[in-house]
């Protein structure tokens, strides 16, 4: 039973990082068919935004609250003058946003050099769970990254950009006739799943090598989550997060991680074939 | 419908058209080449060949089915990976290891097109889903060269992959290795252009334009589909186990995404699915991608990010339609002005 208590937190951490990044994608993704392959350089963005935040003396927390800001005006510039040229063909939308992944990868890079970047986290130090040691740093993002993913759940469901959001999703052109500026909703959502992915990276920083392609990493498993839990629909990422996040920490434990990646690609593609719709759609 | 009416409207094209009469001019071309040609540029011809050679992989795909495959990489490492593990890591018999490099390359490539293509082919993955879904498989791929490290060299790679070797004749100098490419590229490059100008190609071009109506016709797509992925993957595999006894190593980079999306731009600055495009795309861009890239490390990956956007905004149909389209618009307005 102890044994199973870190694996059970390891699992949690990925799956709430996958939660952030991947309902930003998912809204992108059901909002607009873009799929954003720039979306991981948004978590490259929020880790530097807390590399130049504590290079210039400033703390985690003034990064914490910065990051969703800075992720949300960069998401809203280039929405304006570049992602929303490519409404209405994916495979566009996917060159574009993957020349963009390219550019910011090569200036980021530019920038900072290719070494891994110093960056620190609150609660250095482990804490004691059921007779078990944890970082508390990881249970700080646990608990943090799932609270924001209730509060945008509740915005969704409470506020009336949320109930915009929603019915553009349904159906744009209906939403439109009923009044909803699609061109403001679209921009806004862009910017929202941007900020989300920025807040993810601000959290992974602490513990991973800040690089320019730290971001890639997220890439692919936030599309199998979306793939693998349905396009556009919340429950969906929470179950695509569950099942992506859960098995790949599980598999890792008792074979190499790579493989254990590749297994659950394999897995998300043999799910593909029987449940092209995802596990829960919208 | 009998069958009798369905071939009077699918009757094939196989007349002697442009790109076939550019390939054989091409071929004619490069069969002289190394006759004052220098080893070092042979060489550096030999691989050019070779990329073209997995340009035109794509292109049976990408090109002609309207379906973008973002793990083309993948096959090209599979195959230079298999020929390098094969011949390097086995202590088999120098005499037929490389051919057995060969054959392990070609179907492993095949192999993993035929499972990963079945799955998401039959699922009814189309357009962008399908590029996305091979992307993350290039970037499996490429983890697990670079972390299963006692199979693969991990970063560093496998050094000592020999030259092709076939009853005893051993393709080892620049001549012969080029000629060998040459082959290897002039089989492919007609087999395609007969196959695709061909019904087969027709049918195929009908499952690009509606694939619902190619099915409600009685063609079975998916399979057809996976058919032609599946060769494509092949000839990628094909590719990259020649390029590795070329260069004689292999390198992560080889099974990176970096090339996956650099095969896409060889394939659309030749201009999509005239297959022989391909190959002169790959030899034009090669050159410019030597020539940025000695400028510094991050022009050329920035310089492929700009042609992307580049290439969506302003000339969606190739670099070099959108070149055709304003030079003949420049002559019809010169035309104009003469009247």
């Amino acid at each position: 039973m102890q044994a199973a208590i870190p694996l059970i937190l390891n699992a949690m951490t990925l799956i709430s990082i996958l939660l952030l990044v991947s309902l930003g994608m998912a809204i992108i993704f059901g909002l607009m068919n873009v799929i954003n392959l720039a979306h991981g350089e948004f978590i490259t963005i929020g880790a530097f935004t807390l590399v130049v935040i504590q290079g210039l003396g400033g703390s985690f927390w003034m990064a914490l609250i910065l990051a969703p800001v800075v992720g949300y005006i960069i998401g809203l510039v280039l929405e304006k003058i570049l992602i929303s040229r490519v409404y209405g063909n994916p495979l566009h939308a996917i060159l574009v946003t993957w020349g963009l992944s390219l550019i910011l990868q090569q200036v980021i890079q530019l920038g900072f050099g290719s070494a891994p970047q110093p960056v620190s986290g609150p609660f250095p130090g482990p804490v004691t769970i059921a007779g078990v040691m944890y970082p508390a740093y990881r249970l700080f993002l646990i608990a943090f990254a799932l609270a924001t993913f209730v509060a945008v759940v509740v915005t969704f469901k409470k506020t009336r950009f949320g109930l915009d959001l929603r019915a553009s999703i349904q159906s744009t052109e209906m939403a439109a006739v009923m009044g909803v500026n699609p061109d403001r909703i679209n921009a806004h959502a862009f910017a929202l799943g941007s900020a989300l992915a920025t807040l993810a990276g601000v959290l992974i920083a602490p513990m991973a090598a800040v690089t320019a392609y730290m971001g890639i990493n997220y890439l692919a498993r936030s599309f199998f989550v979306v793939l693998v839990g349905g396009a556009g629909s919340i429950p969906g990422v929470a179950a695509g997060s569950g099942i992506i996040g859960g098995l790949e920490t599980l598999l890792s434990y008792q074979i190499p991680v790579t493989v254990a990646q590749a297994s659950v690609l394999i897995l998300a593609i043999v799910i593909l074939r029987f449940r092209p719709q995802g596990i829960l759609p919208s | 419908m009998n069958s009798g009416t369905k071939k009077d409207h699918l009757h094939s094209s196989r007349r002697l058209q442009v790109p076939t009469l550019i390939a054989v001019m091409l071929v004619l071309v490069l069969c002289v080449v190394p006759i004052w040609t220098d080893g070092y540029t042979l060489n550096n011809y030999r691989d050019i060949l070779l990329l073209g050679l997995f340009a035109l992989s794509l292109d049976i795909f990408w090109g002609r089915t309207g379906i973008l495959s973002f793990g083309h990489a993948t096959f090209f490492g599979l195959g230079a990976y298999g020929m390098a593990i094969t011949t390097i890591k086995f202590g088999l018999d120098p005499a037929w290891a490389s051919l057995a490099g060969l054959a392990v390359g070609v179907l492993l490539a095949a192999v993993v097109a035929l499972f990963v293509g079945y799955f998401i082919l039959y699922g009814g993955v189309r357009g962008a889903y399908f590029t996305i879904v091979t992307l993350a498989l290039t970037m499996i791929a490429s983890h697990i060269a670079i972390g299963w490290s006692s199979m693969t060299g991990g970063d560093s790679g496998l050094i000592g992959v020999p030259p092709l070797s076939v009853l005893g004749y051993t393709f080892y100098d620049p001549v012969s290795s080029f000629y060998l490419a040459l082959g290897a590229l002039t089989l492919c490059l007609f087999g395609s252009l007969w196959v695709m100008h061909g019904r087969f190609g027709l049918v195929l071009k009908a499952i690009q334009d509606d694939e619902t109506k190619a099915r409600t016709l009685g063609y079975k797509t998916q399979w057809l589909l996976l058919k032609t992925f599946v060769v494509s993957a092949a000839m990628a595999g094909l590719a990259g186990a020649l390029y590795a006894t070329g260069t004689g190593f292999v390198a992560p980079d080889m099974i990176a995404l970096l090339l996956s999306t650099e095969v896409i731009i060889w394939v659309a600055v030749g201009g999509s699915g005239s297959l022989v495009g391909a190959v002169i795309g790959t030899a034009i861009v090669w050159q410019l991608q030597v020539k940025i890239s000695s400028i510094s490390f991050a022009a050329w990956p920035i310089a492929i990010g700009v042609f992307f956007i580049l290439l969506v905004l302003v000339f969606p149909k190739g670099p070099g339609a959108f070149l055709m389209q304003k030079l003949s618009k420049l002559r019809r307005s010169g035309n104009g002005a003469a009247q």
